[in-house]
């Protein structure tokens, strides 16, 4: 197990390293240089040498990511060039709101899933299971997009209840109902697919720990159907549906960019779209690597745990 | 002359079956080829559902009645008549002729991307993963390409060279490419230990033959079924960048970019969105039937 555990966190870090030389030296080579941009059109040869001695975009490539990866480790990534303010606030602004509305997404989806799927099996009627499975379907082949402008047209203009888009004014915590009002949609949207997934996964697992033999055994005894479900199907079936869940929380990640979009969320999406068209390196370079660290840290994880369940894993080199 | 039952010619009696007694051979379940499974059902459906979208796109020029981008006097947001079946968009532009248009785009992402990426990443995971040292740096190489949600890589791609169909093209090759070559890389490890490819390699075949022969027939069908997996993808994706202005330029229509503009009118022209988000949820809903049918007849 410690093997296998060290070359995983190697290969972890080797992931990271290389792709922090990437992103550095991808964003070296998009056209546009930040410098004009800063100067503005009528600058002198002079003052744009000058602006850019003062980022360090004069030095030597392995020299301005050295300093980059000091920065990093030392939590101090300095201004950003365009957006305003220092990157690490601006970067921890975003965050926020993008765990913010994708923890409520995860949220949604799980309860959802949990009571859509308790609840068909259940009643166990045709026309609940059929509902279900047109419902999952449209979640499933409609695009995100059509789908949140829907909603913002069914409950923001048609029906005016909610607010179309945006994030809370006074933040999450002072008004947490007004923060409820304008996460709501949006959290919908991103946590319909994941639903869909869940619930279908769910309902499948239930049903077949239903016709394993210690239910009918239970039967036998004269337990009801609900009991069994309730008492003993559903705790067998629900750790496997939470690896299924582990694995929806990078997809409702990457989602979370679209749905910022159309929502107007300040989350990190956003932040990686007005950067890059900014052309503001030090804040786009710790989103990307951000990104990149979320996927292999998530990756790392079920591994790591998915050897910890296999035994054949787990205890080699044990004796 | 009295009908007396002939006990003789009786066939001898045999015990009645009502299911498997032990001792019996298990009956093999019957497994059909993939190509049985698009041929029935599920399948079915969801071939002749893309093969619709696949045709409208085709045979646009012949069954548009307008240029896509053709401004037509005094059509401004009509709603849909005899005239122009889908409507008229805000530009004075006849909605069923965009519409029509529109699929070649996505047919495009969906037929040429998707398999182009297929293709490249399967071969790259099929060599690569022969040898040691390969394996590793190509595995890392994927892991890092996984690790950009796709939007990232298109604003990415689209800061280098601009907006358009191109870029989403880029995109989705980009993005399949580590998909096949782990999925490759799966099936590459599971066969090398088959009995067949170790004889193989006994009487001296060289590591091409051996892939060529045995290992590529072999991940045939995984891939398959991701292929139809990552088309029905990529139709969200052409449609999200599209939406996020990273896909095709105005005036060229796509049916992503067409259903921005319909719910942007929604308001005033509900039926502008109508005839794109029909069509992709067709060819949505169509791929994923496709990948169902075939998951379930590997599963037999």
């Amino acid at each position: 197990m410690a093997h296998y555990v060290l070359s995983r966190l190697g290969s972890t870090l080797l992931v990271l390293a290389l792709s922090s030389v990437g992103i550095v030296a991808l964003l070296r080579l998009v056209p546009g240089d930040p410098v004009a941009i800063l100067a503005g059109a009528d600058s002198t040869p002079e003052s744009r040498a000058a602006i850019r001695a003062e980022l360090g975009l004069d030095q030597p490539f392995w020299e301005q990511y050295a300093g980059w990866l000091h920065g990093l480790v030392t939590f101090d990534l300095g201004p950003s060039y365009r957006l305003g303010g220092d990157v690490g606030d601006l970067v921890a602004a975003g965050a926020l709101n993008t765990v913010v509305l994708t923890a409520a997404a995860l949220l949604l989806a799980s309860v959802g899933a949990l009571l859509a799927s308790v609840l068909a099996v259940l009643l166990d009627r045709p026309w609940l299971t059929a509902l279900l499975s047109a419902g999952n379907t449209v979640a499933v082949a409609v695009p995100t997009f059509a789908i949140s402008l829907l909603l913002v047209l069914a409950f923001a203009v048609y029906l005016p209840v909610l607010p179309a888009g945006g994030a809370p004014p006074d933040g999450f915590a002072s008004r947490p109902d007004l923060a409820v009002q304008y996460l709501l949609l949006p959290a919908i949207a991103l946590a319909l697919p994941a639903w869909a997934t869940l619930t279908r996964f769910l309902t499948e697992a239930l049903y077949t720990q239903l016709r394993a033999p210690y239910v009918t055994t239970a039967r036998a005894l004269g337990i009801p159907r609900r009991r069994i479900v309730l008492t003993q199907a559903l705790p067998n079936a629900l750790p496997s549906a939470v690896t299924v869940l582990g694995l929806q929380v990078g997809t409702l990640l990457g989602g979370a960019i679209l749905i910022e979009a159309v929502f107007a969320w300040p989350g990190l999406g956003r932040l990686v779209e007005q950067g890059i068209s900014a052309r503001d390196y030090p804040v786009v370079q710790v989103l990307l690597l951000l990104s990149v660290a979320v996927f292999v840290l998530t990756q790392l994880a079920s591994d790591l745990i998915h050897a910890w369940l296999d035994p054949r894993i787990r205890l080699k080199g044990a004796h | 002359m009295t009908s007396t039952p002939d006990l003789e010619s009786r066939e001898p009696l045999t015990p009645l079956r009502e299911g498997p007694l032990p001792g019996d051979p298990t009956p093999e379940p019957t497994r059909h080829g993939l190509a049985h499974a698009l041929r029935h059902g599920r399948g079915l459906v969801g071939v002749v559902l893309v093969g619709i979208v696949v045709a409208l796109g085709l045979l646009a020029p012949l069954l548009a009645p307008y240029s896509p981008t053709e401004q037509i006097r005094d059509a401004n947001l009509l709603s849909p008549s005899w005239q122009h079946w889908l409507g008229t968009d805000a530009l004075n532009r006849d909605l069923l002729s965009r519409t029509l248009y529109a699929v070649r785009a996505d047919l495009m992402v969906v037929f040429v991307a998707v398999p182009v990426g297929a293709v490249i990443g399967a071969l790259l995971g099929l060599v690569t993963s022969w040898w040691a040292w390969t394996d590793v740096i190509a595995q890392r190489l994927f892991d890092v390409m996984l690790a950009f949600p796709a939007l990232i890589l298109g604003i990415l791609v689209a800061a280098f060279v601009g907006p358009g169909l191109v870029t989403v093209g880029v995109v989705i090759v980009a993005i399949e490419i580590p998909v096949f070559g782990r999925l490759v890389r799966t099936s590459v490890r599971t066969v090398r230990e088959m009995p067949f490819v170790e004889a193989a390699q006994v009487v001296g075949a060289r590591p091409g033959w051996v892939m060529r022969r045995h290992i590529w027939p072999h991940t045939l069908e995984p891939l398959t079924v991701q292929l139809a997996v990552s088309m029905s993808v990529a139709v969200f994706i052409e449609g999200a960048m599209s939406f996020l202005g990273l896909g095709v330029r105005p005036p060229a229509p796509s049916l992503g970019s067409l259903i921005q503009d319909g719910v942007r009118l929604m308001y005033e022209a509900p039926y502008v969105a109508l005839g794109p988000l029909v069509l992709v949820v067709a060819l949505v809903l169509g791929l994923l039937l496709i990948s169902q049918a075939l998951t379930e007849a590997r599963r037999v």
